[in-house]
């Protein structure tokens, strides 16, 4: 099968790079390689039907700062350069509009392709309308990628608790909010503790999405959506970031044995992202820069799953598993 | 029937010394759908020919006074009936213009609202000099439904006055 990088970042070259490693484990599964045909970032493409060298690519981006040596006016032009089966939308998440991850998908699937993505934005604004195209063209959407990183839940859901109900998911899903209500456990005022977590690369220079709690409320939308069946998008959450959380806060919370998170919470009726009070130890209480969830099923009772909520290896362990999700329907295990 | 909060109790029976009579000072616990945590069958308190039994069992408070009446009609002795009821904790942080009066308007609020059984207040060292503090408010309740009643009346409150309030899970 052929695959389209769409989105050169962190992570479309951490699912270059794995891809390559994985190529002996799809000829023994598949009997075929997974070729990358097309690989794409904000300035330039570059393709080749007979597939791509994973550390060309690498290393061009590296010196270049560019992934091609092809300009293009439109992506369009550049998705249709190449004939692929898989786009893999990994561009960066445009909360507000969806940005051009909402048009690559749309067109990939419209175009017969089937689609993988780890960018919230699409999803968290337009979700029923990319499912219903993703169907209406036989196509596959799948999106493990979005919530927690490397952290498993929407696949854990969909199959492994598949036939119960699902009462509540409530968890951490922003792990740079995480490590700054940690740091502030440890003493720190917001504002120190903030410019940390920039220092360190877990927040962006603009921290709005992440401290307001923006980012935790698209995850909650995906988890609302593809899990509890509703038809949500991001307006309907409400949403208290962290930005009011000072050190008195955090100091009382701690004389009486608790700490502040900002957690996530879904079920049938409720969608909110907010501060909350968690006892020391309860699992929710996770220090740095971890994603956690706590799923309440009808059978299993809690399950608490957690892991790495972001970075490049850890996102792209999600893409490849939804790859394979696909290649075992298109070619068969 | 409508459901009371649940108590745990602690009852000293005393059972006439002949077989079954503990099987039978037990029954009428499953009859109000209790749900019996331990029994003592203390053979060696021996009472006018009956012996005594430890039970401690939980059960809807609204269904007790059925309980009791089970065991008479069956010629057990209630020697003592000890009980606490299940409470229902949550905590709140609230932080912003909060200083002690706000915080009295708001349990009244709660108060006329809802029932509650117990509720502590401790405001943040830190900022005590000055009138405004951030202040933790710890509610017991008996019912789980009255710590919702209650978290809407905060919600609302403190929305009203821009003051963030964080609750416990």
């Amino acid at each position: 099968m052929k695959a389209f990088i769409c989105g050169f970042g962190t992570i479309g070259q951490s699912v270059a790079k794995i891809l390559k490693e994985k190529q002996e484990f799809f000829l023994d599964r598949y009997g075929e390689p997974l070729v990358v045909v097309g690989a794409l970032d904000s300035k330039s493409f570059t393709v080749n039907p007979d597939g791509l060298n994973a550390d060309e690519l690498l290393s061009t981006k590296k010196t270049t700062g560019m992934v091609g040596d092809k300009p293009y006016k439109n992506i369009k032009d550049a998705l249709n350069a190449v004939d692929f089966d898989i786009l893999i939308e990994v561009t960066s998440t445009d909360i507000y509009t969806g940005g051009v991850g909402l048009d690559n998908i749309r067109y990939a699937l419209k175009n017969g392709k089937d689609v993988v993505t780890a960018n919230k934005g699409p999803l968290a604004l337009r979700y029923k309308e990319l499912i219903n195209l993703a169907d209406e063209h036989g196509r596959y959407l799948l999106f493990e990628g979005t919530v927690g990183g490397a952290m498993p839940i929407i696949n854990l859901n969909k199959y492994d608790l598949a036939g119960q109900q699902i009462k509540s998911i409530r968890g951490i899903f922003n792990g740079t909010c995480n490590y700054i209500l940690t740091k502030m456990d440890d003493g720190q005022p917001f504002e120190q503790a903030l410019r940390e977590a920039q220092q360190q690369g877990y927040a962006e220079a603009d921290p709005t999405s992440d401290v307001e709690g923006y980012d935790s409320a698209c995850k909650v939308v995906i988890l609302a959506n593809s899990i509890f069946g509703r038809n949500a998008t991001f307006n309907d959450v409400d949403i208290t970031g962290i930005t009011s959380i000072n050190s008195d806060a955090v100091a009382l919370a701690k004389a009486n044995g608790m700490v502040i998170r900002l957690i996530g919470e879904v079920s049938a009726t409720k969608l909110e992202v907010a501060p909350r009070l968690i006892p020391r130890g309860h699992p929710l209480s996770l220090p740095g820069t971890l994603n956690t969830a706590e799923i309440i099923t009808e059978y299993a009772g809690p399950i608490t799953v957690s892991g790495i909520g972001a970075g490049g290896p850890e996102t792209a362990s999600a893409i490849l598993s939804d790859i394979i999700d696909i290649m075992d329907v298109r070619i068969g295990e | 029937m409508q459901l009371g909060a649940i108590m745990i109790v602690n009852a000293e029976l005393f059972v006439n010394d002949l077989p079954g009579q503990l099987i039978g000072s037990l029954e009428p616990i499953s009859l109000v759908n209790g749900n019996i945590l331990g029994v003592v069958h203390n053979r060696e308190k021996i009472i006018d020919h009956r012996i005594c039994v430890n039970v401690t069992f939980e059960v809807d408070d609204k269904r007790l006074e059925e309980l009791k009446d089970l065991w008479q009609s069956k010629d057990i002795v209630i020697s003592s009936l000890g009980s606490v009821h299940e409470t229902f904790k949550m905590d709140y942080i609230l932080i912003g213009d909060v200083n002690a009066q706000y915080i009295e308007s708001l349990v009244k609020k709660i108060n006329e609202a809802t029932t509650i059984d117990q509720i502590s207040v401790s405001y943040s060292s830190k900022s005590i000099k000055t009138a405004s503090h951030t202040s933790l408010i710890s509610i017991k309740a008996r019912y789980e439904d009255n710590l919702d009643k209650i978290d809407m009346i905060l919600r609302r409150e403190c929305k009203r006055s821009n003051v963030t309030y964080v609750r416990g899970v």
